[in-house]
């Protein structure tokens, strides 16, 4: 989609879509007007089209897939025949009954394993796969959208070019499972471990570290003592850095990016956070080059939000079967329904409920 | 109904509608505990084939960590397809079962939400149960970035078409932050920047001091004080606009000139008036008139039973036991003196305000009290100061009441006083914000020269060359124990107690074994250097048990992980973490060879001490 097209998606959108799409891209938006907001909209993420695009997407389907709650009569009458349910019995494998409410079974559909695709890459990690190769790149996508992809092929183009590449992530587990994972994909003799009590393969071109152990070569490397590793560093891999609001370890990430080597790239990858722009900004204060933004809210596998009554009973949460982005009181009238009955039962006698 | 689904049933429900497999977050590890008890007896066992499959995927695993093998929850696992998932287990349980979850062996793992961002596990489902968790003390709602993250595990790219997060509630449920969570837009965060004393050494050691201030200006915190500057510089200019009607008049300072002549105009009728609230002085006595207490009235005296206020005018009153017996109110301020003597008095609430056995008691106590008693020195606060006679005299020395500008001034001053304290006030703020991270540099500096880590200079002494080298939390009280030689001689068990006790900052009660007296007096010595300390770093807890655990593991190498874990209450996953976390101070230790052989050499001695059994397994 080029810019124009874009800007005429914008203009047939209401003025409510532009400002929850210029949520977090363009500061004070709600001061704008539809024209302006369009302006800055394309303004802002001229460094990002994909991600704006996407989520105009993603917005759109939402729209389109939200007015459709099924009428309650059909359902109601759809239940009466049907035998009263058992609670828990086993069955392992067989088909279910179709016992559940219409819009449950809506709920529940395409639920199970997609048909083996080739794997494609997401259109957000070839911009920042490309974005890397110029600048320093700040991602901030929803959990479990692929940011391994990211680091792993940043991590082997930077590798092919015989620079030395630095992972870091905040917790010894997540590294000792990326050690695992990333030694089955670029070979033991390539990947290196070093945290707080462990060091293995210390001189590997790819180097699996706590980001306290980063930042205390950074700092060794500061004050004179040379690491040939720091020399040939050509990436810098922050995982997980939205660490950086922690209260207690914060500050070790804000260390490592300020003293940073400046011919390593950095490559900040965290999960969906309020204020990426922000991030971004300050390294670009900081750094030679401007760095890049890619941030989208769309998730690959898309969520669903059910709710289960202690009695075994499964209703959608929504009454959409996608989880309405900004719309927490759009409950499904079964889950609502059944959540009252819950509270009054569970509230302590004597006392009303609000 | 029950207060929340039985997991047996919970399972069953998942499996019925094929959720599975699911990780379920719980609030607390002993819930995943319990949970994973009630699956004894259930019969919801899995078809033999599934049971082969977790079975061997098993025996993979435990080819690499032998230790797994042991592990009590195993037969769970593999009869039902569930297991728990927390900060109680050794990390090599816990890779276990992320392995058998990644190989889709499992059908539900229970985890705690606290440890949501180290669950590094897709599955298909994700089960929440509460919308708060327990951070430090206090139980707070999840934010929407925590509702996300955990509902982001929800969905395996390329196994699932879709992922679900399925909401089951438990007392005291929130469903609104969890609806919010879910639809909501993540939070923004803010830079969380401290000054530690080994970036200080750290930062003087590679940079000169002038230079210090622009690498604190890169710090992303810096930034985020910059951005609040600006809107406050951007407040600011809106005011100077704001200001301009309200410039220089007939007098230059014409705002200020204005307030000292209207505070000294008011002043001068105030006085005169009849104060219609109660004197200081009664205050100050009333306070001293409380049951029990002996006062002298106009008429005799009496024994206070109790002070309130009168229902109208609110003026204070008291409930007097005369001579004769009777009980009387009278306002507290018909009373004369306050006597030195008070009797016991047992209160009650209604009349005759204490009980019948004291009442008596007073009374008696009444009659036989001598003529003269001391009456008691009670301090009245002066009157607050008026404005300096000097001030008041000269009114009419203003040039106000006469100046031709004085209706204009009059009618403005409010708001212009009001915009001008406001720019005073953004002005200052302003300030604070640009300089606050260097101020805070300023005060570490002064610190570590105070010790002796720096000279007067800010250059690195001697001291703080190596001092520099430890930078983990409590450096200041390490690098003052080495300093003071504490270790000196000490062999590497007591010197592992000791860090451990200092590493550890979980205050989790249990039993443990008991301490070695060379160990304790040591930690006494720590205590006191920590106390003394204080005022420039948090002491950590140093508790004797935690770091008789660790001189334990170290002092008797023939002591199996099992016979660690059966000395205490802790949980394994809990042990190993504090020895993990012992050997990464022990490795900074080490760092010292150059300046502090034998130290390292001792350091270096417990490492290889720790390393082994289920330690050396495992990263």
């Amino acid at each position: 989609m080029t810019i124009d097209e874009l800007e005429r998606l914008l203009a047939q959108q209401p003025v409510a879509v532009l400002h929850r799409l210029a949520r977090g891209r363009v500061h004070r938006h709600f001061r704008a007007g539809k024209r302006r907001l369009i302006e800055l909209l394309l303004q802002h993420s001229s460094q990002n089209l994909a991600g704006l695009e996407s989520d105009v997407q993603a917005l759109l389907a939402e729209r389109q897939g939200q007015p459709q709650p099924p009428p309650a009569s059909t359902r109601t009458a759809h239940r009466a025949p049907s035998p009263p349910q058992k609670r828990v019995p086993h069955r392992g494998g067989e088909p279910e009954s179709s016992e559940p409410a219409v819009s449950l079974a809506g709920w529940l559909e395409g639920l199970g394993v997609p048909a083996p695709q080739p794997f494609v890459p997401d259109p957000w990690q070839q911009e920042a796969l490309a974005a890397l190769s110029e600048t320093d790149v700040v991602v901030s996508v929803p959990t479990g959208s692929g940011k391994t992809y990211v680091a792993v092929e940043a991590a082997r183009r930077a590798m092919e070019d015989n620079r030395t590449v630095i992972y870091t992530s905040p917790l010894k587990a997540l590294s000792n499972t990326k050690f695992t994972e990333f030694s089955k994909i670029f070979g033991a003799d390539k990947v290196g471990i070093l945290t707080g009590d462990r060091q293995e393969n210390g001189q590997a071109p790819l180097l699996i570290m706590t980001t306290e152990i980063l930042r205390n070569l950074l700092y060794d490397a500061a004050s004179g003592e040379i690491d040939v590793r720091l020399d040939t560093l050509g990436l810098v891999i922050l995982d997980e850095s939205q660490y950086i609001a922690d209260p207690e370890r914060g500050v070790v990430w804000e260390e490592t990016i300020i003293f940073c080597p400046s011919q390593a790239k950095l490559l900040l990858l965290s999960a969906s956070i309020g204020n990426p722009q922000d991030i971004a900004d300050w390294l670009t204060s900081i750094r030679q080059t401007t760095s890049r933004l890619v941030r989208h809210s769309k998730r690959t596998v898309p969520l669903r939000a059910g709710y289960l009554h202690p009695n075994g009973k499964l209703a959608p949460l929504f009454k959409t079967a996608a989880i309405p982005a900004g719309h927490p009181n759009h409950l499904h009238p079964e889950a609502k329904r059944l959540f009252l009955e819950y509270e009054e039962e569970t509230m302590p006698s004597g006392r009303s409920r609000r | 109904m029950p207060p929340s689904i039985h997991p047996v049933d919970l399972i069953a429900a998942l499996r019925l509608k094929h959720l599975t497999p699911a990780i379920v977050f719980l609030t607390s590890r002993r819930a995943c505990d319990e949970a994973m008890e009630s699956f004894d007896h259930a019969d919801i066992v899995l078809p033999p084939a599934r049971q082969e499959i977790i079975a061997a995927a098993l025996d993979r695993v435990i080819a690499h960590y032998p230790s797994v093998a042991e592990h009590p929850l195993i037969p769970t696992v593999r009869r039902i397809g569930v297991a728990a998932h927390h900060a109680g287990h050794l990390p090599s349980w816990k890779i276990a079962i992320e392995e058998l979850m990644r190989q889709g062996c499992l059908d539900a793992v229970f985890a705690t939400t606290t440890l949501a961002a180290g669950v590094d596990f897709p599955a298909r489902t994700v089960v929440i149960t509460q919308s708060s968790i327990r951070k430090s003390r206090d139980f707070t709602d999840l934010t929407i970035g925590e509702v996300q993250q955990i509902a982001g595990r929800a969905g395996r790219r390329g196994k699932d078409q879709v992922g679900f997060a399925v909401i089951t509630p438990s007392p005291y449920i929130d469903l609104g932050v969890l609806t919010k969570g879910l639809t909501g837009h993540p939070e923004s965060i803010d830079s969380q920047f401290t000054i530690t004393y080994p970036m200080v050494l750290n930062l003087l050691k590679a940079h000169p001091h002038e230079q210090i201030q622009g690498i604190l200006a890169k710090s992303f915190a810096q930034f985020q004080l910059n951005q609040r500057a600006e809107l406050l510089e951007r407040k600011l200019d809106t005011l100077h606009v704001q200001m301009e009607p309200y410039g220089p008049r007939l007098c230059s300072d014409w705002i200020t000139q204005w307030q000292t002549f209207d505070q000294a105009r008011r002043q001068r009728p105030h006085r005169q008036h009849v104060k219609q609230q109660e004197s200081p002085e009664l205050t100050a006595r009333f306070h001293f008139m409380t049951s029990g207490r002996v006062v002298g009235l106009a008429r005799g005296r009496g024994i206070v039973l109790r002070q309130y206020r009168s229902k109208g005018q609110r003026n204070p009153m008291i409930s007097v036991l005369r001579p004769d017996g009777a009980v009387t109110e009278c306002p507290a301020a018909t009373v004369a003196e306050i006597f030195d003597r008070a009797f016991e008095c047992d209160e009650t609430s209604a009349f005759p305000w204490c009980s019948a056995a004291s009442f008596d008691e007073l009374h008696y106590q009444l009659t036989e009290l001598p003529t003269r008693l001391p009456t008691l020195p009670i301090l009245v606060p002066k009157e607050s100061d008026p404005l300096p006679d000097a001030i008041v005299q000269s009114l009419g020395d203003f040039p106000c009441p006469t100046c031709s500008s004085r209706p204009a001034c009059q009618k403005d001053v409010v708001v212009a006083s009001r915009l001008r304290q406001e720019q005073q006030r953004h002005t200052k703020s302003i300030q604070a914000l640009r300089a606050s991270l260097w101020h805070r540099f300023q005060e570490r500096v002064e610190v570590l020269q105070k010790f002796g880590y720096l000279t007067p200079s800010a250059h690195l002494t001697d001291d703080g060359e190596w001092a520099r080298l430890i930078r983990i939390d409590h450096s200041l009280l390490i690098t003052e124990l080495i300093r003071a030689e504490a270790f000196a001689g000490a062999d590497p068990a007591l010197l592992t107690g000791v860090m451990a006790s200092i590493a550890h900052d979980d205050d989790r009660p249990g039993a443990f074994p008991r301490i070695s007296t060379g160990l304790s007096s040591l930690l006494g010595q720590v205590r006191k250097l920590a106390e003394s300390l204080s005022p420039y770093e948090d002491p950590p807890l140093l508790r004797a048990d935690i770091a008789a655990v660790a001189e334990r593991w170290i002092a008797d190498p023939t002591l199996t992980w099992i016979g660690l874990c059966r000395l205490t209450t802790m949980a394994e996953g809990d042990i190993y973490r504090l020895l993990a976390r012992t050997l990464e101070f022990l490795s900074q230790i080490h760092t010292l060879h150059g300046t502090h052989p034998s130290l390292a050499d001792s350091a270096a001695k417990a490492i290889a001490l720790i390393r082994r059994g289920v330690l050396e397994e495992l990263p």
